[in-house]
């Protein structure tokens, strides 16, 4: 990885930041158990599926009822239950930037104040965020992300001074108690992988008898392992914690940390460049032993029981103690040196590392800002057996690739489960990398498939990596997390959404949220492309919107996809950044309209129909060919996808209201090859035609956008765009032909293409993945004098597809030997003259 | 004989334009002449009526449809 021009100094002064804002105990929380169960408030009695969001709520409102507050001015009432006047202002609130919403326990930042960065950085530790525009950032405290604090060394008590040291109001009391009371209870409860099986465990025996009693908890004990285990604890309790100092840091410059390196000793708080090396150190002076008490559960019941813990308020925590792992063997794998972590990627693994054990949980990443690296370092640094499970076979491959690029891992120790690969590693441990659908298939396996699954399922692996989350429903989860026996888990992805609600109950199969990267700053430190984003509002033809209005709703969107004017802006835009020398990605996910649009402007196309080699020949010419500057592509190329050399994106037609897919697109360009020149800004343009629903879907799929911080500029006349030469559609006459053959087109071809897999979705994992028909040939009755042109035909081809203009020429080897030969002669002439 | 009519002249976007004329497509009560995308004339009589009917119109189209979005 290139270094980065701007990332060092900034990274500087966060890190400057970080340190101050994080401060670092020498010793580990304290786990005791006490008896504060008696006092916490609240009775569980609630039974079914109670998720984090539910559980603070619930909390925050009933705190809330216990205020006492009498309406302070006449204009109280407007504000009804968010009327927080009675929280005082401090004298000095310019100078403080938080507010802090004591009925949601959401904090807004002001990010303009000079004490933002500090707060930025404790921020990110304590809570989530939640939105992150310019000036405003809006987090959320939630049970997790405190945990998550509490896990890297802070002290409640630390996290309430700090909070109220830049909080414009007095801490509410309400908020105070939260903290307390959700890191109180932090770390009683452990979930530990031994052997295959799962077992609670605890230094507190009562504290399990009391989970036992559980109607819940209780029934997914196994039976015959009816008492309660006590052993001996494997070094529990004094655990030093590396990196605690910089949990929230930043990377460091290399040489400095190489200074730091020498004079500190092994307990002392090392620096983050640190963290790998001090985690394979031996610290064996913590040798005090500590009972552990333990019982087994079915592994089937895991969620159940973390679910049921979390509602007990004792969360489960869920580490891999992967240095004092015996049982294992380990992996030989490093980061070659050469290999540079982005200060953010650290940032995230020291979440994930927070307290030298390996937490399981997701870390959201922008499209492009190296989500591969974090998973490669996070492998070596645990250094055991690890499975990648990604979305197809094409990035099964990249994915070994990128280990073999940047670890200097035995290239035999990494094994490839496909449906056309089935590799087991020689020696005792290894990485195997497959996909989703490999290894959650149950029917029709083959029998080497079945051989190697039996394989994965029958011993324990250390980490277990997720690529691209989201697009995974949680039941494949459940499946693969309970096949597969992992310690710890790591989830990667850029967009952690789904407009359905599936991805809700990752947290308990993969994890919390570790980590997610503020795009603008990413941005702004050159790490991704900046993107100028713009709506582009095109009026409805009267002809078009007549028929609008008329229509079923399924016709419907081909109409305003479909619409003249939307047609010209496109052709505007691809004009106008061709000129400019940009590569443009146009974006439709009808197949219909992305098959007329790029015919009529005479570009390549490709979806989901179209051949591989011929997908391949097209993005090759498109990468290096300076005459074909515009692709267009249906929803196969919305994740994936990797052309760095796209700078511009327009979307004609898109998947209703997805946040996510708006967010994998604009993800296409943000790893644009240009994006560190000198005031370089990528584009994304979505068409829009105005009064038609695609207005409403249009400013619900810029949600997730512009809580990232993007502004969509809304454009509403194009400057020009009249005097575009060859401007298609120009005369009422072309338009009233536009909308005949679009009204004679049934309701299917309004529909969305349907493809498994993404752009390479042929070749994807699944023994099920289909090979397109063939079509037949075609019947006919005619003369012969037609064909040869006697009846006054002749045949002319118009719309003449771009695609078939990339073929190469001459690919017939005789055709190649005549040309070789008459070269040669022609050589043999002149050398004779 | 000719016969005169009142009318007022209406300039809107095509949208606007698109949905006068289905309104008008009922009983053709409403346009005196149809002049291009974005201009009307409409019988002044009517004007109090055309611009009730097009506001429910409005609120009809505007109404946004249910949620399809799941993917």
């Amino acid at each position: 990885m290139p270094p980065k021009r701007k990332a060092s100094t900034t990274g500087s002064r966060s890190e400057r930041a970080s340190k101050r804002s994080t401060p670092a105990p020498s010793t580990p929380m304290s786990v005791d158990s006490s008896d504060e169960y008696s006092e916490q408030g609240e009775p569980p009695d609630e039974s079914e599926a109670e998720n984090i969001d539910k559980a603070i709520n619930k909390f925050s409102l009933e705190s809330y009822n216990r205020q006492q507050h009498q309406a302070t001015d006449s204009a109280s009432q407007l504000f009804g239950s968010s009327d927080f006047a009675y929280l005082s202002l401090k004298p000095d609130h310019d100078n403080r930037p938080l507010w802090i919403d004591p009925v949601k326990g959401r904090i807004i930042l002001e990010s303009f104040s000079p004490l933002a960065a500090y707060a930025q950085d404790f921020l990110t530790t304590i809570a989530e965020p939640l939105s992150r525009p310019t000036f405003l950032h809006e987090y959320a405290l939630t049970p997790h992300s405190l945990y998550a604090a509490v896990s890297v060394g802070l002290l409640p008590s630390d996290i309430i001074n700090v909070l109220d040291r830049l909080s414009k109001v007095p801490l509410p009391e309400n908020i105070r108690e939260f903290i307390t009371k959700c890191t109180a209870s932090y770390g009683k409860v452990k979930l530990v992988l031994k052997h295959n099986r799962y077992f609670v465990e605890s230094t507190d025996p009562e504290m399990l008898q009391r989970l036992l009693k559980d109607e819940v908890v209780g029934k997914t004990r196994i039976e015959g392992s009816d008492e309660i285990t006590k052993e001996k604890a494997p070094q529990m309790g004094g655990l030093v914690i590396p990196g605690t100092k910089n949990a929230a840091g930043v990377k460091q410059q290399p040489d400095q940390a190489q200074a730091q390196r020498t004079d500190q000793d092994a307990e002392g708080p090392a620096k983050e460049d640190d963290i790998f090396l001090t985690l394979r150190e031996e610290d064996d002076d913590e040798d005090e032993t500590d009972q552990v008490h333990s019982f087994e559960i079915v592994s089937d019941d895991v969620e159940v029981v973390q679910k049921r813990c979390l509602e007990l308020e004792f969360p489960m925590l869920e580490e891999y103690d992967f240095r004092n792992d015996e049982v294992n063997p380990n992996l030989e794998i490093d980061l070659k040196p050469s290999a540079q972590i982005r200060h953010y990627q650290e940032k995230s693994l020291s979440k994930m590392f927070g307290n030298g054990r390996a937490k399981s949980g997701i870390i959201v990443l922008p499209c492009g800002a190296g989500k591969t690296l974090v998973g490669i370092t996070a492998a070596c640094t645990i250094k055991k057996g690890i499975v990648v499970l990604c979305t197809s076979s094409m990035s099964v491959v990249q994915w070994r690739n990128e280990f073999i690029k940047w670890s200097n891992i035995n290239p035999d120790d990494i094994a490839i489960f496909t449906s056309d690969h089935k590799e087991k590693f020689s020696r005792s441990t290894g990485i195997i990398v497959s996909t989703y659908s490999m290894v959650t298939q149950t029917k029709g396996r083959s029998h080497d498939s079945q051989k190697m699954m039996d394989f994965l399922q029958g011993r324990e692996w250390g980490l277990m990596i997720l690529d691209e989350v989201h697009v995974v429903p949680a039941s494949i989860f459940r499946k693969v997390t309970h096949s597969i026996a992992t310690h710890s888990k790591l989830g990667l992805t850029a967009t952690l959404l789904r407009e359905d609600d599936k991805i809700r109950d990752l947290n308990f199969l993969i994890g919390p949220k570790l980590y997610e990267a503020n795009w603008m700053e990413l941005a702004e430190q050159g790490h991704i492309a900046k993107v100028q984003c713009a709506e582009v509002w095109c009026p409805m033809t009267t002809e078009f919107y007549q028929e609008y209005l008329r229509e079923s709703s399924r016709k419907r969107s081909l109409l305003y996809i479909m619409n003249p004017r939307k047609f010209q802006a496109c052709q505007f835009l691809i004009d106008y950044h061709e000129k400019r020398g940009d590569k443009v990605i146009v974006f439709s996910d009808n197949v219909y309209a992305l098959e007329k649009y790029a015919l009529k402007l005479h570009k390549a196309y490709i979806y989901g129909g179209t051949p591989q080699a011929e997908r391949l020949r097209i993005l090759e010419n498109f990468q290096h060919n300076d005459l074909v500057n515009t692709v267009f592509l249906s929803k196969i190329g919305d994740t994936s996808l990797d052309l760095p050399e796209a700078t511009c994106l327009i979307q004609i037609s898109s998947h209703y209201g997805s946040r996510r897919q708006e967010a994998q697109r604009l993800g296409r360009i943000l790893r644009a090859k240009r994006r560190n020149d000198e005031g370089f800004n990528a584009f994304f343009y979505s068409l829009v035609s105005k009064d038609t629903q695609e207005m409403y879907y249009s400013s619900k799929r810029q949600a997730f956008l512009v809580d990232q911080g993007y502004a969509f500029k809304v454009i509403t006349h194009l400057q020009g765009i009249e005097n575009l030469p060859n401007l298609a559609y120009a005369s009422p006459q072309e338009r009233t032909e536009l909308l005949q053959e679009v009204m004679l087109q049934n309701e299917t071809s309004a529909d969305v293409e349907k493809i498994d897999g993404d752009l390479f979705g042929e070749r994807s994992g699944g023994p099920g993945s289909k090979r397109f028909a063939k079509k037949g040939a075609r019947r006919t009755a005619g003369m012969l004098s037609d064909l040869s042109g006697g009846q006054d035909m002749a045949y002319i081809e118009y719309n003449k597809s771009r695609n078939k203009e990339l073929k190469g020429k001459s690919q017939n080897p005789f055709m190649k030997k005549m040309f070789r030969d008459q070269a040669k002669r022609r050589a043999q002439n002149t050398n004779l003259d | 004989m000719p016969k005169a009519v009142k009318g007022v002249l209406v300039q809107c976007d095509p949208s606007i334009k698109a949905i006068i004329l289905k309104i008008d497509a009922l009983d053709h009560d409403f346009i005196v002449e149809d002049l291009d995308d974005q201009t009307l004339v409409v019988k002044e009589s009517k004007l109090v009526e055309l611009k009730q009917r097009l506001e429910d119109e409005l609120s009809n189209t505007q109404q946004m449809p249910e949620e399809s979005g799941s993917e």
